[in-house]
Order: C-alpha cells, then structure tokens, then sequence
C-alpha cells in the first residue's frame, strides 16, 4: 500500500534534486570551511553560495543577513533571547496566543525573568485584531513577534501592515516573524514587502530540505546577541561548524521552491478544496477551522464534532494516510490544541480537528482516497459516541448542534 | 508519538469501529446499573450501562448478564471499553464482585498499554464503579453496610490540587494508595492529574508532597493558603482589567454562547448567580444538578471556557 502523505505542515520529504546536491559533501568535500588548505576553500565557497543564493531568493540586501542555524526554533530563540539582550533597557513583548510553541515558550520563559508579554487573542476565524494590536503597543516595547502563517490552521497574519504600524509607532521596535510554515509557500522579499519587518525564521525540513538545518534573516543593523557561543562562525553571531552539506540543501531546496511556487500554489489549492467541500458536503457537522480568514493554499484543518482525533488518525493510518490532529490524546501534554482554543473553536469541535497539510508531491489519487475513506471512518466514531444520535444521523441534543461562533 | 498499541488493543478498535458481532457498543434501554466518566471537555468520556438477572429475594445475589458502552475517546479509549464489557459478561458477577475489577485487570486483557495512556482504562473502573452505585441505589442496596468505601464526598469536600483537571486531594490520595502510584509521571498517566499546566507538581501540597505523605510519611506542608476575596484590595492582582460592567456582560456572553448550548444537550442548564472581581459564581440546574459529574463539569468547561473568552484569572464557584 502506497502511503499517503498529508501532514506536511510536520515535516517534509527531501526532494531528490535537493539530496543529490548535498551528496559530496558527505563524501568528498567533508573539509570544515574555517580550515586553511586548498580543499576546504571549495566548502567554505558552497557556503557562501548557499548564503547568496537563500538571500537572493528572499529578497535579501546582503547575504550576511542570513544566519544558518539547526532549525526553525534555535532561529526563535535566537530572535528572541538574543535581540532582548542586544536591547536591555525595554521589557514589553508582543505576539499572539497561537505562535508555535518555539516562541510561545520562550515568551513564558522571558515573563519569569521579568519581561511583559502581550498575547494577542484571536477571533473564531483566527484572525488577529489591529486595534488591539495597536492598542499593546507601548513606550517600554522591545520586540513584537507575529508568525506569518499558523502551522495548525494556516491562517495567514497580515505582518506587512503590522511591521509598518509597529516601525511607525517607534522605529526601535524589533519586528520578527516566525515564516517556517511560508517559506517556500508564499511570496517573501525582505527589500520590499516585508521591508519593516527585521527579523525572519525558518526551517529546510518544511520545504523538502533534511531536518536539522534552519536559518535566520536579521536585518542589517539589527541588535543581537548570539544564543550559540563558541566559536567565529557566522561572523560570531552563531557558533559552530557550518554544516555544509545541509545548508547546500537548503539552498537548493529553497530555489526549488522559488522555481515552482506559483504553479504548486495553483495546482495545491485545487487539491485541497476539492477535500475540502468533498468532506463537507459527505459529512454531518462538521468546521472548517479558520474559514473566513486568508489561508495558506495547502492546508485544511477540520473538526468532526463529538469525536475525538486519536481513532480518526489510527484508521487513516489503517488506510495509509498520514495526517494529524489538535486532540488532546495526540499532543502528549493531555491538552487539546492551544491554536484551536484560541479560537473558541468548541469542545465538542476540538478534539475531533484533523489536520491535512499537503506538498508538491501530492496527487489527485492521494486527495480521492481521503475522500473515499475519510466519511466512513467518522461514521465509525459517531456510532460509539454518547454524543451522536445515529438513528438521526445528527447530535444528540435537544439544543440541536452547537456551530463554531461566527461559522460564515 | 506513534502508536505502540497491543495487537489486541487495535484489534479490538477495529472490531469496535466496524461494528462486528461479538462486540459490546450501544446503550442499554432502561438498565439496572448506568455510570458515566470523563467529559467533552477533557478529551474523553464514556457511558457504560448493565443488564442484570433478578435475584427474587436478594438484590445482591443479581448477576450481570449484559454490559455496553458508548465512549469519546481515542484508540486505547475505546479498546479499553470494550475490554471491559467483556470482562464483565464473561466473569458472570455480582455487581458487588464486579467492583474488584480493577484498571489493572482492562491493561491485562489488552495485553498491556502504553504508559501515557493507562488513564484510558482508569476511565472505564471508574465507569464501571459509578454503574454499580447506580445499581445499588435503584436496587436498595446499602453498599456501606456491606463495607464498600463509596467516596461521595471527596469532590465537594477535598482541596482541588489539579485545577486543570479539576481532582482533589482526596481522590488523588485514593488512587496512589489503589493504583499504587510512585511518581508524578505514573500519576498523569493514570488520572491525568499535573497532566496540564503541571503547576501542581512540586509546590507546598501539590502532587510531590502527597507522594512523600504516602509513601514516605512525611507531614504534608501546608498548601498555599487562597486569598479571600474581600481581603483583596481594590487594585489587587486578580481584578479583571475590565470595568465591571463590561466584564459581566462578556461573561454573560461567553455563558450564551459556548457553555449553555453544551448543557442544553444533557437536559442542563446553567445560571450566573453573581460575580464579585474575578469571581464568577454559578447554579447548575435540570438534568445537571443530580449528576455525579456536576462540579467537574462545572470546572472543567464553565473555567476553561471563561478562562480562554473572558478572562486569564476568573475563578468559577459552585453555588
């Protein structure tokens, strides 16, 4: 049985034209780029090439504007920790109440050390809210961190419009955004669009590069101080031996995706609402988390009320499908989804949420047996569920069905 | 986390999902024994019924022939459902024998499960123990003259120490004691308690220091003492950032909007009684009143719905 892959917000497969760039440097070009010798220029070279390559791709004045680091949360909390250290006399943070754990964490991590933390809220669609955003901003603000797209939901932040109004308010306030889940998936230019915004991070295993590499934009001029010690690297903002074949891959899978982008973009987004309205129309009370807000073309993220997610997953798995879930039973903390409580999605709605994130290497067979199968398996559930009515086919309630508030 | 199911936990899922004979879902019409455990809110949650043969004269000496189960759950949630159910049907018991089936005798017929997910077959010895209280009242039979410890008091009586979870001292006391629990992670995985926000774990009365108490006989510190309220000044910490006026309404709002339409469902209602600062005082009535699971449900979903809505630091009481 082929297996189907659609959780791809996770992690991704590396593309083929991506390991065979990173090959020799395995194997034949090991040497470490600081070395003096003759071979080990050639590595130091592929670095740099690397480097001119991901900042020409994101629009970057200078490739020394780019970090590499080993993944998307060692970018965070370098963006973080380091800028608030590069910046000591303000205390205020802003950033919301659905970021990735990597900088969620981090925030509560600077609250114990002093530091005020604003979480902006979310409405039911996942949309923030600018005047309670403008509202935040204060006098003592050192950094507001916004990510440019939810890993959960997809929903899309307007951080163009939010990095102006934060450098309009007062030029010495730090913008940094989490793009790990638009990299690759939405237009990025550091020069133009995202021109207020100072910092920027992201990880190569979301876009089809290995897991463990990551880097980070910081803008020219941008006050930080290292999180990785140890060593003249990266110009002494991040120590360590530069891992040479992964951040050829990077590159390499970043170009990729600059080269494709706009027809994946089509050609993905047609996939994932032919699942969507297929799913909607077969199944009974069911929500599309996020509907109404703008979202990244390759993720679906629905709840099938009164049941829960685990044994969705399990029968999918049964079937060779891959996804995942916001339930409680699948975050190994026994809380349901933080993004999804946020969004005052429902109880009875939060544990039955089933994430489907696809990839360029998704067809249409893949999306028609989710189709298939998918009704079925809820079917299942909803027969165990002391919530579900089945001679109805519809909640048990006398109340009828609780919608998600604000469901368009 | 991947799944690191027995074979005969998934297979007893699948069976369960697909509906095949032999299996034990549904809900039994008019039944002489009906508990329920868990709820939406928390993740899972399972109702359990019982049929059983009438002895003529002596209601203790009534035989279980029948048992179902309808569960919101994951995987090991149903399994451990359906492994109940036929451990009851196939043990022929008394109610009162089939109390000593224990959590541990669901993991056995599993074939084991996953540490993280023991709480799974906690859920259904609960069930299991509210079904047969249930019997006993219909049937007029006073279990504690048979000896049998029926804990009624320990949710309204006991100092809440998971407030995510909303347990007290009591009941987890109990269950280290019962379960034989050596350690928070052992504790999460069984009852969930500390499973949350896990600020429990290592303050003054919190889940280390039952630990040490039981296992090590050492004198449990005291717990953080609670500010009463009046004794709160004006600008305290907790004071809502709202004026509160709007603070109420909101609160109204959120109670409209997200909490009533769930209890609807159960035949329940809820009213705001008052709400002084951060204090948010509730009535629950119709089919929730009675219910066994009332001040869990209470704290569980009024909390953390108001909590998430409205505002970080309300605390709801039950009135």
């Amino acid at each position: 049985m082929r297996t189907i892959y659609l959780d791809n917000n996770a992690t991704t497969q590396v593309a083929p034209e991506v390991f065979e760039a990173m090959a020799p440097y395995f194997t034949e070009d090991y040497f470490n780029p600081s070395s003096m010798y003759e071979p080990a220029q050639k590595t130091a070279h592929a670095v740099a090439e690397a480097r001119k390559t991901i900042a020409a791709c994101l629009g970057a004045a200078d490739p020394k504007e780019i970090l590499f680091t080993s993944c998307a949360t060692e970018s965070n909390n370098t963006a973080l920790m380091g800028t608030a250290r590069g910046n000591p006399k303000r205390r205020h943070i802003i950033t919301t109440a659905v970021e990735h754990p990597a900088v969620l964490e981090v925030c509560r991590e600077m609250e114990r050390g002093g530091y005020k933390v604003t979480y902006l809220q979310v409405d039911s669609s996942g949309n923030l809210d600018t005047g309670e955003f403008v509202r935040a901003l204060s006098p003592d603000t050192l950094m507001v961190s916004v990510m440019h797209a939810n890993n959960e939901t997809g929903v899309i932040f307007p951080i163009e419009e939010l990095s102006r109004i934060a450098k309009e308010t007062d030029p010495s306030i730090i913008f940094h955004t989490d793009a790990t889940q638009t990299v690759g998936k939405l237009p990025i230019h550091m020069a133009r669009d995202l021109r207020y915004v100072d910092s920027l991070s992201f990880s190569g295993h979301k876009l089809h590069a290995p897991k463990g590499i990551g880097a980070l934009y910081l803008r020219r001029g941008t006050r930080c101080r290292p999180f990785m010690i140890g060593g003249h690297q990266e110009e002494g903002r991040r120590a360590g031996t530069e891992n040479v074949p992964y951040i050829v891959g990077l590159a390499r899978a970043v170009q990729a995706a600059l080269e494709t982008r706009e027809q994946d973009e089509a050609r993905i987004g047609r996939l994932r609402d032919r699942l969507r309205t297929a799913l909607e129309t077969k199944i009974p009370s069911v929500q599309v988390n996020g509907r109404g807000a703008p979202r990244l073309p390759n993720t679906l993220n629905i709840s099938c009320h009164y049941i829960e997610g685990e044994g969705m997953l399990y029968q999918l798995s049964a079937h060779g499908i891959c996804a995942s879930s916001g339930s409680a039973c699948t975050s190994g903390s026994l809380e349901p989804s933080h993004v999804l409580r946020a969004m005052k999605v429902p109880f009875t709605a939060v544990h039955g949420s089933v994430r489907f994130s696809l990839s360029r290497y998704n067809t249409e067979e893949d999306i028609e047996r989710v189709i298939g199968v998918f009704p079925q398996i809820v079917a299942n559930l909803r027969k165990l569920s002391p919530y579900w009515d089945n001679q109805r086919n519809a909640p048990r309630a006398e109340a009828g069905i609780i919608t998600a508030p604000g469901r368009s | 986390m991947g799944w690191e199911y027995s074979e005969k936990t998934k297979q007893l899922f699948m069976d369960a999902v697909q509906g095949k004979p032999g299996t034990h879902l549904g809900e039994i019409e008019n039944p002489d024994g009906m508990g329920e455990h868990g709820s939406i809110a928390c993740g899972d949650a399972m109702r359990f019924t019982f049929r059983v043969k009438r002895h003529a004269t002596d209601p203790t000496k009534d035989v279980i022939t029948e048992a179902r189960y309808l569960t919101f759950g994951c995987t090991s949630a149903i399994a451990s459902s359906e492994a109940l159910c036929a451990i009851i049907e196939q043990g022929g018991y008394t109610p009162i024998e089939a109390l000593k089936v224990r959590n541990s005798d669901i993991v056995e017929y599993l074939q084991g499960l996953p540490a993280q997910k023991i709480h799974c077959s906690v859920m259904g010895a609960e069930a299991l123990e509210a079904a047969v209280f249930n019997w006993a009242q219909r049937r007029g039979v006073d279990l504690k003259s048979l000896g049998i410890d029926i804990h009624t008091k320990e949710e309204e009586e006991g100092r809440v120490v998971c407030k995510c979870f909303s347990l007290t001292e009591p009941y987890i006391k109990r269950k280290i004691r019962e379960l034989n629990l050596r350690s928070i992670p052992e504790i999460t995985n069984a009852i969930k308690a500390g499973g949350g926000c896990m600020s429990c774990h290592h303050v003054p009365g919190g889940l280390q220091d039952l630990l040490d108490e039981i296992w090590h006989g050492k004198p449990p510190q005291a717990p953080l003492e609670v500010i009463p309220f009046d004794a709160r000044g004006a600008e305290g910490p907790d004071q809502p950032a709202l004026s509160p006026y709007h603070f109420a309404k909101k609160v109204e709002k959120a109670v409209d909007e997200y909490i009533r339409p769930s209890l609807r469902m159960d035949g329940g209602d809820i009213e705001i009684v008052d709400i002084k600062g951060n204090l948010v005082y509730c009535r629950l009535d119709g089919a929730c009143a009675g219910c066994m699971g009332a001040s869990r449900t209470l704290k569980m979903m009024v909390e953390r719905t108001l909590k998430d809505t409205v505002d970080e630091t309300i605390r709801v009481i039950q009135v």
